[in-house]
């Protein structure tokens, strides 16, 4: 028990750290990763609320994997602090994981154990391990406990590692792409795992995915990453108030570029026209204008936007879209663009 | 009831809102009669594969605007005598055609006197087909006020 630690902790946040317990699930705060010149991660702030289910989303190489390896202690940051359940993860790693499930990206499962003889294993070294609703969970989804690891599916995998989390009941949940390589009768079972999980017990879950459509009926809260910086962070049902897309005539083309600035992103229609995604937080000076009432409102060419879509426009989509107005990304990673050229 | 609910999570409107606005629907269109019970907030989570905080969301406003009951250690009811909607939904629904339709009058540069002038010639043409009380009845309560 380091005193030191929390008297610092407790200066240094004042939402990462109660006096008795911690408010926030995890409190992520000027969070920096480097390797070398290049800067995977740069300045992420963001808190995950006890209770909630927070998806951390970006595209392949964007930072969340190594955001994902600092909160569980794997590593250290280059700059800024972390706070999981209070507790700084790389001084407390041993101590935290005990009140923690973690899914790794991939399954790090002894290859030659069968999930029988894992069973007994974890139960001797852990107090809290469920052994029976551990087996019992495997057999709901299917998994074999008699065969060894190595035999098994990836997804049978994941989802053996998934059981093994959740069986040591603990209060945060991490899970870094836990739908990769399940196909889509793997992918609900596991979804409907979190959702008897979320019902049964407070449990807060963290949760990297590439599965938009499935994560967005789950999930509360919404982190988006671009180039290792958190561009978007927002409560589910506030992300798609915030983003819309609307068809712009040819013939409106003009008149709005003349009155309204430019919208988050653009492309030209098959019909003459465009299509833009306005970010309605930006762009506050447009809800009450004629034009925004018009031509934008739900009665003509305004269309709401799924995850997915809101995905593709906020990071980037450079193949997809024509960006006309970056979001607020901290300044360009020039060192990554450097070292991969 | 196979599967009364359908949710569209890319729709603009909240998850625990389409669930609020169908379950509303089914107890108004006597789909759920009074007293009759409702899934758990956990079956229905299940069902429609979302997070059962969203399920309870929406249970909750319903059950503070008196259409469903919670009765303790047994579950979630169609209360006794849920409050009569009509006139908020028709409220509703009329305010959403008007905007509709001053959109559209904006749009093509109309003046509001039109916009009043249409509506009635459209309400004495087509009210009395519906057998609406005269093509008075709208400006008739405007002017008494």
């Amino acid at each position: 028990m380091s005193g030191e630690t929390e008297t610092r902790a407790a200066t240094e946040t004042n939402r990462g750290i109660g006096a008795d317990e911690p408010r926030t699930a995890i409190a992520v705060d000027g969070a920096s990763v480097r390797y070398g010149r290049i800067e995977a991660v740069r300045q992420v702030s963001l808190a995950v609320e006890p209770g909630s289910v927070y998806a951390l989303l970006g595209r392949n190489g964007a930072g969340k994997s190594s955001l994902v390896r600092c909160l569980l202690g794997q590593r250290p940051l280059s700059a800024g602090t972390i706070r999981l359940l209070g507790e700084d993860p790389w001084r407390h790693r041993t101590r935290l994981m005990e009140r923690i499930g973690v899914v790794a990206e991939r399954p790090d499962l002894p290859p030659h154990a069968t999930a029988r003889a894992l069973a007994g294993f974890v139960a001797r070294v852990r107090d809290r391990f469920d052994r029976t609703g551990f087996l019992a969970r495997l057999e709901r989804f299917g998994v074999p406990a008699h065969r060894p690891f190595r035999s098994l599916s990836r997804g049978q995998q994941t989802t053996a590692a998934l059981a093994l989390a959740l069986a040591t009941d603990p209060e945060l949940l991490v899970l870094d792409d836990p739908t990769l390589g399940l196909d889509s009768v793997a992918r609900k079972a596991l979804y409907c795992e979190l959702i008897e999980t979320l019902a049964a017990r407070e449990v807060t879950i963290l949760v990297t995915s590439h599965d938009l459509a499935g994560i967005e009926r789950i999930a509360t809260h919404v982190g988006i990453l671009v180039n290792g910086g958190l561009a978007v962070e927002e409560p589910i049902d506030a992300l798609r108030d915030r983003f819309c897309r609307v068809s712009v005539s040819a013939a409106e083309l003009a008149r709005l570029e003349a009155t309204a600035s430019a919208p988050l992103c653009r492309r030209p229609t098959a019909w003459g026209g465009e299509e833009w995604i306005v970010d309605r937080q930006r762009q506050p000076e447009l809800e009450g204008q004629p034009d925004f009432e018009g031509p934008w409102s739900d009665a003509s060419g305004r269309e709401p936007m799924d995850l997915e879509a809101i995905f593709e426009a906020v990071t980037g989509g450079d193949e997809v879209w024509r960006p006309a107005r970056p979001i607020a990304v901290p300044e360009e990673p020039v060192a990554k663009r450097e070292a991969l050229r | 009831m196979a599967r009364p609910l359908h949710i569209d999570p890319s729709s603009a409107t909240p998850i625990w809102s389409q669930i609020e606005e169908q379950l509303r629907r089914l107890v108004t269109a006597g789909s759920l009669a009074p007293r009759s019970a409702v899934p758990s907030v956990r079956d229905l989570a299940r069902e429609l594969t979302v997070n059962p905080a969203t399920v309870s969301k929406a249970y909750q406003r319903l059950v503070a605007q008196g259409l469903l009951e919670v009765r303790r250690g047994d579950g979630t009811y169609v209360a006794e005598s849920p409050p009569g909607l009509e006139a908020g939904e028709r409220n509703e629904l009329l305010t959403r055609a008007a905007e509709r339709m001053v959109i559209e009058a904006l749009q093509a540069g109309a003046r509001k006197s039109e916009v009043e002038t249409a509506v009635q010639a459209a309400w004495n043409r087509l009210g009395r087909e519906h057998g609406a009380d005269g093509g008075d009845a709208l400006p008739e309560k405007a002017r008494t006020r």
